[in-house]
Order: C-alpha cells, then sequence, then structure tokens
C-alpha cells in the first residue's frame, strides 16, 4: 500500500512540475493535489508502522516547486500577444490587392 | 392596385435592406479568447474587431477586419495569425470583397470571394500551401442567394438588427458563405440581462447561435452571444461549445464608437 502511494505521489509530482513549466500551468493543479494527498497517505502510513518518511520530503518538494511555479504564472500572468509583424504585413498587402480588386468590381451603391 | 403593388415594394425593401445605424468608421473592439481546460479557463489569443475607411476609384466602402493572435506563450505550441476581412457598403452593410488569410500552427489557407449580386454569383479563390511550402490556387463560382453574406459581414448584420422589437423567442436565419458552401446560421432572442464587463456592467441582449446542419458548434443554446442593449449593439461577451471544447470571448476595450 505503501509503495503504491509512493509511485503515485512521484509520477502526480514530476508531471505536475512539467505541466507548471509549460503554459499549461493551469492544469498543474489536479496532480499537484494528488501529489499532495499522496504525500499525507504516506505519512499517515509511515507514522503507523514506524518506518521511514525520507520519500514525503522529496514529493512535497516537488509539489512546492510546481505549487510556486503555477501560482507566480497566474499572478503575474501578463498576456502579452506575440510579434504581429508578419500579420501586419499581410494585412498592409491584402488592403493594396483589395483597393486594385475593388476598383474592377461592379458596386452598387444601393444594394 | 399600382398604389398596392408599390407599397408592398416599398416594404419588402424595407425589410430587405437594413440601413446601418451601429457600425462607425474606426470602430476597435479588442477581445480576449479563452479556452476551458479541465474546468480552468486559459486566455489563449487576442481577437481584435475594427472597421476603417477604403477608398476606391468608384466609392467608398467600409473594410471590417477581424484578426486573432495567439499569446506569446502559446506561440511555441500553436501559434495563430487570423486575418478576415469583408469590405462591405457604408450604409447597408452588403459585402462586395471578402478575404480570408488563416495562418494556424504551420497550416495557411486563403479564401477569397468576388461578390456579383445582380448575378447572384460569387468567384472563389482559394490558396492553400502544400508540404513542400509552394502554393496552389484553386478557383471556383458559386451560386448564391440574394442575401447570403460572409461570416464577417454577418456578425456586424446581426448588430445592425432592431433586437428592441424582438420579442423572447424570436429568431432569424441568416445565409454564410463558408469554405464556399452556404450555411444557414440561426439566431435566437433569449432575453435582456445585465452582465458585468471590463467596459463596465451593462444590459446585454442575449442571443443563442446555432448552425443547421452542421456540427461545428454543439448544443442548441450552448452557443451565447451578449449584445450591450444600447444603440451600439457592442458584443461584449461570448460563449462557444466546440467538438474539442468549449471557451469564451470578452471584450477587454471598445473604441470609435457610433452612438
Amino acid at each position: 500500500m505503501k509503495k503504491l502511494f509512493i509511485i503515485l505521489g512521484f509520477i502526480t509530482a514530476i508531471l505536475a512540475e512539467i505541466l507548471a513549466v509549460t503554459p499549461l500551468s493551469n492544469l498543474a493543479i489536479a496532480p499537484i493535489i494528488v501529489a499532495f494527498l499522496s504525500g499525507l497517505a504516506i505519512l499517515f502510513i509511515s507514522k503507523k508502522e514506524k518506518t521511514k518518511t525520507k520519500t514525503i520530503q522529496y514529493i512535497y518538494l516537488l509539489v512546492i516547486i510546481a505549487l510556486g511555479l503555477t501560482i507566480y504564472k497566474a499572478v503575474f500572468n501578463t498576456s502579452e500577444i506575440g510579434d504581429t509583424e508578419q500579420l501586419e504585413q499581410r494585412e498592409e498587402e491584402n488592403l493594396k490587392d483589395s483597393k486594385e480588386i475593388l476598383d474592377d468590381l461592379e458596386i452598387d451603391e444601393n444594394l | 392596385m399600382k398604389y398596392y403593388i408599390f407599397l408592398v415594394m416599398v416594404l419588402l425593401s424595407l425589410n430587405g435592406i437594413t440601413q446601418n445605424k451601429t457600425i462607425a468608421f474606426g470602430e476597435k473592439l479588442v477581445y480576449t479568447a479563452s479556452y476551458n481546460m479541465s474546468g480552468l479557463l486559459t486566455d489563449i489569443a487576442q481577437v481584435k474587431m475594427e472597421t476603417s475607411e477604403v477608398k476606391t476609384s468608384k466609392s467608398t466602402l467600409m473594410r471590417l477586419k477581424c484578426t486573432a493572435t495567439t499569446y506569446k506563450k502559446w506561440d511555441n505550441f500553436f501559434k495563430i495569425r487570423d486575418l478576415y476581412e469583408s469590405y462591405v457598403n457604408p450604409k447597408t452593410l452588403t459585402p462586395y470583397l471578402y478575404k480570408r488569410d488563416i495562418s494556424e500552427g504551420g497550416y495557411y489557407k486563403f479564401m477569397q470571394y468576388k461578390y456579383n449580386h445582380k448575378s447572384q454569383l460569387v468567384k472563389s479563390l482559394k490558396r492553400k500551401k502544400n508540404s513542400e511550402g509552394e502554393t496552389w490556387d484553386e478557383n471556383k463560382t458559386v451560386k448564391i442567394n440574394a442575401s447570403t453574406k460572409d461570416i464577417v459581414s454577418t456578425l456586424y448584420y446581426i448588430r445592425n438588427l432592431d433586437i428592441h422589437k424582438a420579442t423572447p423567442g424570436d429568431q432569424q436565419n441568416f445565409t454564410v458563405l463558408f469554405d464556399n458552401i452556404e450555411k444557414t446560421i440561426s439566431v435566437k432572442y433569449i432575453g435582456k440581462e445585465t452582465i458585468s464587463t471590463k467596459i463596465g456592467s451593462k444590459e446585454c441582449y442575449k442571443l443563442a447561435i446555432s448552425i443547421k446542419g452542421s456540427d461545428i458548434l454543439k448544443g442548441s443554446n450552448s452557443n451565447l452571444l451578449w449584445l450591450t442593449a444600447d444603440a451600439n449593439k457592442i458584443p461584449v461577451y461570448a460563449k462557444f461549445k466546440i467538438p474539442v471544447g468549449n471557451g469564451e470571448l470578452k471584450i477587454v476595450s471598445a473604441t470609435g464608437l457610433k452612438n
């Protein structure tokens, strides 16, 4: 039982870490919760069995880093748009081309 | 009898051609598009809707331009730089030229419609890129209905409807040409609702949008649009449900309004 929680805790903690560094940091919350609960379960079992609790430290360390990153990203998220140089260029080209096309088109202003 | 026919014709023409009372040159609406990821909304892109004046040698037209740009953090994963434009009659919002120039994560497509309303024909041009980066064109002539518009001009046309005269449950259909196929879009008026937005708390008209015979938009009342219940009818909030999830479109700023 303890092994199962250790494996689950480590997998979810690593997954949380990976997600936290990507733009999908919002998704890291679910594995963080699972890793945290696994850590609690390991602590509870270890205390009952009076065995080592070393693994919990590693899981919690990963959880704290992932949580820190997720919170940082959520608070300081500037939502800045990327480079639009190419798009602006396409816009200008299209406008120039459109004017030429519209000059040749039959436009009925009453429609 | 003559007068009767004349009266019917006038009424029909009034019904068919709605005068533009809502959209001005130089209007700029900025939105944030977010996508729902396992219950959490993530901001993905910025959507801009702008209008401007375009003068040709023969006439003055209105350019309706919509752009979608992904935020910097998403660019490495899925870069979107979409451009949709429609050149319309500023008085009636009848489109003459439509262009769709999209670049989505390496996928490129260009569509152009040249309208001929007299003969009810659209000359369409489709341009795509193959895997080697070479472009190829496909020309087609599509027969359309008298009221067929493109997606951009329809969006602006909806804003120009007399929604204040509608009663909850009223529905109107619009024919939209998309990817050379005519599709019917249904707009149903649900009622009034006051919502809080970045440009203040606004009383809005709540509309449900659905596409007939297509599964792009899921659910019957899941795709909603809120237009301010004033003379400008600004689209302030939209909720959409597509096969790969659901998302939202929220207004950030609105400038250059007509009223």
